[in-house]
């Protein structure tokens, strides 16, 4: 247990430092995730009434589709410089480094939510004083969940022929109900609403993490095969 | 790769007797919904589309678990014969569920009074076909490699897994639109009928997934032979530069 921890937390630290210095992956999230915010405005037309009700969707199907970009250098990153063979050579547990590389995309979807977050409090007129707390609590519980199916997707599709191009496709469909709930929990607390009005969302939240991840931990073994 | 087999004589007779009794299920459903049932008193004519719609949802879902248990097997046992059938019930699954959500608007037209409503079921099964959907994407474009047959399994575990995620997320979503019928009860030769095409539809399901499965086997020999071809030709080449 000893080792699965130590092995778990080399690659998580890895990967943070990694993005630390090089930044591939914040970055073109960050912009990517700023030029959809954009996009969804300059589509939805610039009355107030139509913006604010879209509100949440909108944020959750921009973090839905930055994070695709996170998602595909997450494993890229390891094919190129055959990190991924010395890493499978290592006699680690496979289930760890994928813990650790998930931990390393949640904390990387984390950030890019916490940077749209003013933004996105500016161009949607809302008053984030009060319910900044609890949006972090939704936020952080679907990037959990969107983390797990998303790292797995990316391991799963990085021996494929089309990987970049697949991954969106294989996610964003198995991604719906989490985007579902999410959006739904992130529209009751901008609307006033206490974490309890939307404990259903919530569940729905915590149950697909909790699916996708012992899935994961299941499969993983077969998935990253050479 | 694995080897693709001949078919036998008994194979060949099993597709015969599938085929024989998938057309007679049919004949005698399609006999039972147009000219048995009763017509139905407020909805009329458009109500037989239950006698598609319905089974057809039914065989959609048998092509989804059909696609996880074979995942779950390939993934076991490593047989290629698993992946074919796996493959082979997802193309059956997202035809099936095409026929659903075909059949559905055409029924909610009269009935409803629009094609699309966003209502669960609906909006569930379209989900559940664009997620199969993408399953075979992922057998078209993700290469014929070993590496691509395991991702197809695993995916069609996960896609499999979800269904639950799917039908609650979208009862919460579109809990106001709610306007399937609930709790119906059928006159009995109109449940006669449903029953028979429900069978019937399940038969054709079996015998379009051992045709589909055949393909399957047909496909990977062709791509063997188009391999062994290439490298043959590979070899005259050298053997040409060398005299």
């Amino acid at each position: 247990m000893k080792g699965w921890w130590s092995c778990m937390l080399a690659v998580l630290e890895r990967d943070l430092r990694a993005e630390c210095r090089a930044k591939e992956r914040l970055g073109p999230m960050a912009f990517f995730l700023a030029s959809t915010l954009l996009v969804f405005c300059f589509s939805l037309g610039p009355s107030v009434a139509g913006l604010d009700g879209a509100g949440a969707g909108v944020l959750w199907s921009s973090f839905v589709l930055a994070s695709v970009l996170g998602l595909n250098r997450s494993f890229a990153e390891e094919r190129e410089n055959a990190c991924l063979d010395a890493l499978l050579l290592a006699p680690a547990d496979r289930g760890a480094v994928f813990t650790g590389k998930m931990l390393a995309n949640f904390a990387a979807l984390a950030c890019i939510q916490a940077a749209a977050l003013p933004a996105f409090a500016v161009l949607f007129n809302l008053d984030l004083g009060r319910v900044w707390l609890r949006l972090l609590g939704v936020f952080l519980l679907g990037g959990a969940a969107l983390s797990a199916v998303g790292t797995l997707f990316a391991a799963l599709s990085s021996s494929l022929r089309l990987r970049e191009t697949l991954l969106p496709v294989l996610l964003l469909p198995v991604a719906v109900p989490v985007l579902i709930a999410a959006t739904d929990a992130t529209s009751v607390v901008l609307t006033g609403g206490q974490l309890g009005d939307c404990v259903s969302c919530l569940a729905v939240l915590a149950v697909a993490w909790l699916v996708f991840y012992t899935l994961a931990i299941m499969l993983i073994d077969r998935v990253l095969e050479e | 790769m694995g080897e693709a087999k001949v078919p036998s004589r008994t194979a060949d007779l099993l597709e015969t007797i599938l085929g024989v009794a998938a057309l007679v299920g049919g004949l005698t459903a399609l006999w039972l919904a147009f000219v048995h049932a009763p017509v139905e008193a407020s909805m009329g004519l458009i109500q037989r589309t239950l006698y598609l719609h319905v089974p057809a949802a039914a065989t959609a879902f048998l092509g989804f678990a059909t696609v996880f248990v074979a995942s779950c097997m390939f993934l076991r046992t490593g047989r290629v014969w698993w992946d074919h059938l796996a493959a082979a019930a997802a193309e059956l699954g997202v035809l099936f569920s095409t026929v659903v959500l075909v059949s559905g608007p055409l029924w909610a037209k009269p009935i409803w009074g629009t094609y699309w409503r966003w209502e669960p079921r609906l909006t569930a099964m379209l989900i559940l076909c664009a997620t199969y959907a993408a399953y075979l994407m992922l057998r078209h474009y993700g290469g014929r490699t070993d590496g691509c047959q395991r991702a197809a399994a695993v995916f069609g575990i996960f896609a499999f897994a979800n269904i639950p995620a799917v039908y609650f997320s979208a009862r919460l979503w579109a809990a106001s639109q709610q306007l399937h019928p609930q709790h119906v009860q059928l006159e009995p030769r109109m449940r006669l009928a449903l029953g028979v095409s429900t069978v019937a539809s399940a038969l054709l399901f079996v015998c379009l997934l051992d045709i589909g499965v055949r393909l399957q086997q047909l496909a990977d020999r062709v791509a063997g032979l188009e391999e062994s071809a290439d490298t043959a030709e590979a070899l005259e080449g050298a053997a040409t530069d060398a005299i």
